[in-house]
Formats: C-alpha cells, sequence, structure tokens
C-alpha cells in the first residue's frame, strides 16, 4: 500500500474510534439527515394530493415518496463540510501540523469523511427503513439502473467532497467562510435537486441548475436509484459529466492548492 | 558538510493595524492599514550534523518564525536555506519524513483518543515499517515513562504527561533534524529536567541535530553547548554558551566573605552592589576593573573567602534584551 493509501486507512480507523466516543452527537446529525427529506416530502406530498392531476412535474405522491427517500441516502454518502472546516484550521493555526506531515491534509479529511458515513449509516438505515414503511415509496429500477445509481452515487461523493475542498480552499486567503458554507448549502439544495426535482423548479432555474454540478452530485443518482425516469443514454451522458466535472475539480484543487499553500506559507504558516 | 545552512534570510509580514474603537473598525471595512513587520532580518548560519543548538531571545524576536522557515511551514521573503540538501519550503515528501517540528503550544495528538492511537496514525502517515515502529515505540515509551498513560484518553491527560506524548509522537519516525519550539512550556520543574535529558539521550543515540527554542534558560545551558540569541530579528551572538557573557556581558560578579561586619564600608564606589549582608556581599564590576578590585577588597577588608565569577546567564540575556528594548 502507498503512503497515501496508509494514511487514509490510518485516518479512518481512528476517525471512527473517535465517532464512537461521540454517538449522540453522531445518532443527532443522522435525525439531521432524514428530518430535511422527510420535511420535504411531506410539502411535495401534500402540494402533489392537492393539485388537480395529483401529479407534479412527473412525480405523484408514491413517487416523490421514492424521490425523498433515495435522496437521504445519496445525500447522506454526499455529505462534505471542509468548506466549515478549513476555515478554523486556518484560523487556529492546526493546518500547520498538518502541513508537516508527509502526505497532503486532505487524505485526513477523506478518511474523517467516510469514517463518519460509516457510522451514521448504523442510525440512518433504520431510520430509513421506518420511513420507508410508512410512506410507501414507488422504486422501480432496472438492474442497470441499481449498477449505474450506485456507480453514479460514488462519483457523486466525489465530486461532492472536492467542490467542498476546492471551495474550502478559500480559506488560504479569507479564514472566515462560514457565509461560504451556507451559500455553498444553500445552491446544493436548490440547484441539486435537494429541494425539489429540478423539473419542478421556475422554467428558468432549470437550464442554470443543469449547467452547475451540483445535479450530478444528487439529483442524477437519485433518479437512477428510483428508476425508471432516466433513458440509457441519458445516464452514459451523465457518468461522462461526472468524470468530465471530476477531471476539472482536480485540476482546481491543484491550481489552488498550490496557490493557497503558497499564500499560507507567506503570510501565517 | 553543514546540515543545516541559512544565509541572508529575511521573513516580513504585511500585519494589518488599526485603531481601537468603533470607528475605526469602520473606516478600516472601506481602508485597510498595513504595516510592515520585518519579523526575520538577514540571519546567516550554519549547523554541523549532531550539533544541538540554542535559539535565545525575547517574545517576537523571530524565533519561532525561523524555525518555521526551517521546517517549510513558512515562504522567506528573501534568503537561501538548504537543510539536508533540501529547500524546506518545497516541502519534498521525502524531506518532510526526515524532519520534526515540536510546537509545545500546538498539539499533534487527537484530543479524544488515546495517545496510542494517535501514536499509530503518526507511524501510518510516515510510513514507518512495523518493526522499526514496534521498537521505536517501545524504547521512546520506556525513555518517557509513559506506559501508564497510553490507554488515557488525551484530552484528560496532565500538561506533562501530554507533553511527553507530544514529544513521543513526534520522533516516531527517527527525524534527524529537529525543531524544537518551546518543548518544556508549562511543565513543572522535574518534568522540564526530565524532558531534556530524553533529548540529550536522543541527540547521542541518533545523531539528530536539534534547533531547541526555550524561555527557560536551564533548558539551554543543560542542552546546548552553542547558543545564538536573537532579537528583533537579528543575531546578536552565536557561539559557545560560555562566550555569551564574555561577548554580551563584559562584567564579573565579586563574592566576598568577610571575618568582620563591614560597618559601613562603601562597596558601592567599587561596582554594582547585587547583595549586602554584614558579613557577606557580591558586586558587579567591569571586566577590565575585576583585578583592580579584587586586589582593593583584599587590602581593605578582612575577607575570609572570594570568589570572581561571570554572571549568571539569565543576567546576561536580560541585560542584552534590556538594552535592546530601550534602543
Amino acid at each position: 500500500m502507498n503512503l497515501p493509501m496508509r494514511a487514509l486507512a490510518a485516518h479512518f480507523r481512528a476517525h471512527l474510534a473517535v465517532m464512537m466516543q461521540y454517538r449522540g452527537e453522531v445518532l443527532l446529525w443522522s435525525v439531521w439527515g432524514v428530518i430535511s427529506p422527510a420535511v420535504l416530502y411531506a410539502m411535495w406530498s401534500a402540494a402533489a394530493s392537492g393539485s388537480s392531476s395529483g401529479v407534479i412535474a412527473g412525480y405523484d405522491q408514491a413517487s416523490f415518496a421514492a424521490y425523498f427517500l433515495m435522496m437521504m441516502i445519496v445525500g447522506h454518502v454526499t455529505a462534505a463540510w471542509d468548506v466549515y472546516e478549513m476555515g478554523y484550521l486556518v484560523r487556529s493555526g492546526s493546518m500547520s501540523a498538518q502541513l508537516l506531515k508527509p502526505v497532503l491534509p486532505m487524505w485526513q479529511s477523506i478518511g474523517a469523511n467516510m469514517a463518519y458515513k460509516v457510522v451514521t449509516l448504523m442510525f440512518v438505515v433504520p431510520m430509513w427503513a421506518i420511513f420507508a414503511w410508512i410512506v410507501k415509496p414507488k422504486f422501480q429500477p432496472e438492474w442497470w439502473e441499481v449498477a449505474a445509481g450506485l456507480a453514479a452515487m460514488v462519483l457523486g461523493s466525489a465530486l461532492a467532497y472536492l467542490l467542498s475542498y476546492v471551495m474550502a480552499m478559500a480559506a488560504f486567503w479569507a479564514p472566515k467562510l462560514d457565509a461560504l458554507g451556507e451559500a455553498f448549502f444553500a445552491l446544493s439544495m436548490f440547484a441539486g435537486g435537494r429541494f425539489a426535482p429540478i423539473e419542478a423548479l421556475p422554467w428558468y432555474v432549470v437550464p442554470v441548475a443543469k449547467a452547475l454540478p451540483f445535479r450530478w452530485m444528487y439529483e442524477f443518482p437519485t433518479e437512477l436509484l428510483v428508476g425508471g425516469r432516466l433513458s440509457g443514454a441519458e445516464t452514459v451522458w451523465g457518468l461522462i459529466a461526472q468524470l468530465g466535472w471530476l477531471g476539472v475539480l482536480v485540476v482546481a484543487f491543484r491550481v489552488l492548492w498550490r496557490a493557497g499553500l503558497k499564500r499560507y506559507t507567506a503570510v501565517s504558516g | 558538510m553543514p546540515q543545516i545552512e541559512v544565509e541572508n534570510l529575511s521573513k516580513v509580514f504585511r500585519v494589518p493595524e488599526r485603531e481601537a474603537g468603533f470607528v475605526a473598525s469602520l473606516r478600516s471595512v472601506f481602508r485597510r492599514r498595513y504595516k510592515e513587520v520585518r519579523a526575520v532580518d538577514g540571519i546567516a548560519f550554519k549547523i554541523e550534523e549532531g550539533e544541538i543548538v540554542g535559539f535565545l531571545g525575547p517574545n517576537g524576536a523571530g524565533k519561532t518564525t525561523t524555525l518555521k522557515m526551517l521546517s517549510g511551514l513558512l515562504h522567506p521573503t528573501s534568503g537561501t536555506v538548504s537543510v539536508m540538501g533540501h529547500v524546506p519550503w518545497r516541502r519534498e515528501s521525502d524531506y518532510l519524513r526526515r524532519i520534526s517540528m515540536l510546537m509545545g503550544q500546538r498539539s499533534q495528538l487527537h484530543w479524544d483518543l488515546p495517545a496510542m492511537d494517535s501514536f499509530i496514525v503518526h507511524g501510518a502517515v510516515f510510513g514507518v515499517p512495523k518493526a522499526q515502529f514496534d521498537e521505536t515505540l517501545n524504547e521512546l515509551i520506556e525513555l518517557l515513562d509513559i506506559r501508564e498513560v497510553l490507554k488515557k484518553q488525551v484530552r484528560s491527560l496532565s500538561l506533562g504527561e501530554r507533553m511527553k506524548c507530544e514529544i513521543c509522537v513526534s520522533l516516531l519516525h527517527r527525524p534527524s533534524v529537529l525543531f524544537l519550539d518551546e518543548p518544556t512550556i508549562g511543565v513543572d520543574i522535574a518534568m522540564q529536567a526530565r524532558i531534556r535529558e530524553f533529548i540529550r539521550d536522543y541527540n547521542r543515540k541518533y545523531g539528530a541535530t536539534i534547533i531547541l527554542t526555550s524561555h527557560y534558560m536551564a533548558d539551554v545551558s543543560a542542552l546546548c553547548r552553542r547558543i545564538i540569541v536573537i532579537d528583533k530579528g537579528r543575531i546578536l551572538f552565536d557561539g559557545l554558551l560560555p562566550d555569551l557573557s564574555q561577548k554580551l556581558a563584559p562584567y564579573k560578579v565579586i563574592k566576598i566573605d568577610l571575618d568582620r561586619d563591614l560597618n559601613g564600608y562603601d562597596l558601592a564606589s567599587l561596582g554594582d552592589v547585587l547583595s549586602l549582608e554584614p558579613r557577606k556581599a557580591a558586586i558587579r564590576v567591569p571586566k577590565e576593573n575585576a583585578a583592580a578590585v579584587t586586589s582593593r577588597l583584599l587590602t581593605d577588608l578582612p575577607v575570609l573567602d572570594l570568589t570572581i565569577e561571570d554572571p549568571p546567564i539569565e543576567d546576561v540575556i536580560q541585560r542584552v534584551f534590556g538594552g535592546a528594548a530601550t534602543q
């Protein structure tokens, strides 16, 4: 195993242990991750049942249930919070300790991110099952949609993580980033299809949302795993778009990391 | 060939400044004022492999800034640095695996976990082979006497216990060059002595090169033959510890024990009186006057015992920095 992978595995194990220390907090975060899509489901489900056709943007109550239930899982797997963390690391000087190590600090953050997701699954899965039992979702994926959906979810998770990290690097220039974190979260909700399926948004928002990377993190894997919404061609195009955005973000990360580090080592260290 | 070579090294920070108060803070929203602070100003030195060098200076002298440039955490404004043939701020993985920087006020340990977990992570991050990791860890545990605390959550350790664990984690990859920034800060005297002893042992055993900054003179005088005194970013002295007082404080302290009371003898006319009891006194005199003053004391007073000493190193440093501060 090479050094970054060894470091990642070690950080993952250590952060698993940290999460175990804070089971209460992990439970609360899990509840938070479930509540948001549950509330949105309730809202859109009521809207659909109130409409004359019982359908909004191609979704009836049962398919809204499937959409938001799947979004719970996708939202969980794609969670990334470096845009909040990095400012603290820079302001408190903790970044310096990480920079004295022979692997990128990002590996520590990825280890922590993965550990959080594994531990919270323990709570999310039972809550998800209870919710599914109550709302009776309509899932109808073919086998290829499940396979592509899982791949899209992994790619979406990598995209969300990298975008959060790339934005977080603004901390090297302006180390108080909470507002940027909130803007990132709001955009991901609206333009990622987490607040509502993008097709249900006002017509002038739809092309903007589709041009941004957020759809490829959240809505695209969700639609595949719900099933019956995307053609084979749309699926292939979506996976290519994900890989394309990933390439863009990897380049952005490399350029910004170098510039950010230069800035950090020039002004504070 | 020196292991560390520093040439004409400078670091200038641009720091925002404003007056206190609401109006000034409002004004700063629209127009920020900056001040340039020359933290390190053209310093140069060379350090051979295996040397322990003490960096002395008051707060804000430039000690930590220099260590940060040597470790690669800061990019200098000008000048060159070579450590084991590497340019530190290029931050090559190979370089980072061969150095360690211990910052007494910053922790490298996972606060929520037992120290042992942090040691394991450190071993993996630095790619330490399993056998070497086990051997080094056992040795460090014994030397630092931390077996009892390994299973305790770091947040519940005493400051001394935590500092020993910080030292342990810094050395697990057996660095060849160590930058120790206040390694004994906040710990009690007994613990300071143990940490010093450990640093000396590590230097002897592995031939590591060590640069140490400390506010405690005892750290420096116990560990370092050579010291570099820095103030306002400039090197005031670079040499052997015993030569420091010769160069920076050219005076002697004469102590006398008498057979009878002084009875109003005017010691102050001979030098600065440091202490005065009926049959005991200490005076400070310029080095060139020491012989004459000694002779006069022996002639004028019934001296039982007389010693001539270099001033305590703390006094020298205090005088140097006190003087520097008023310049």
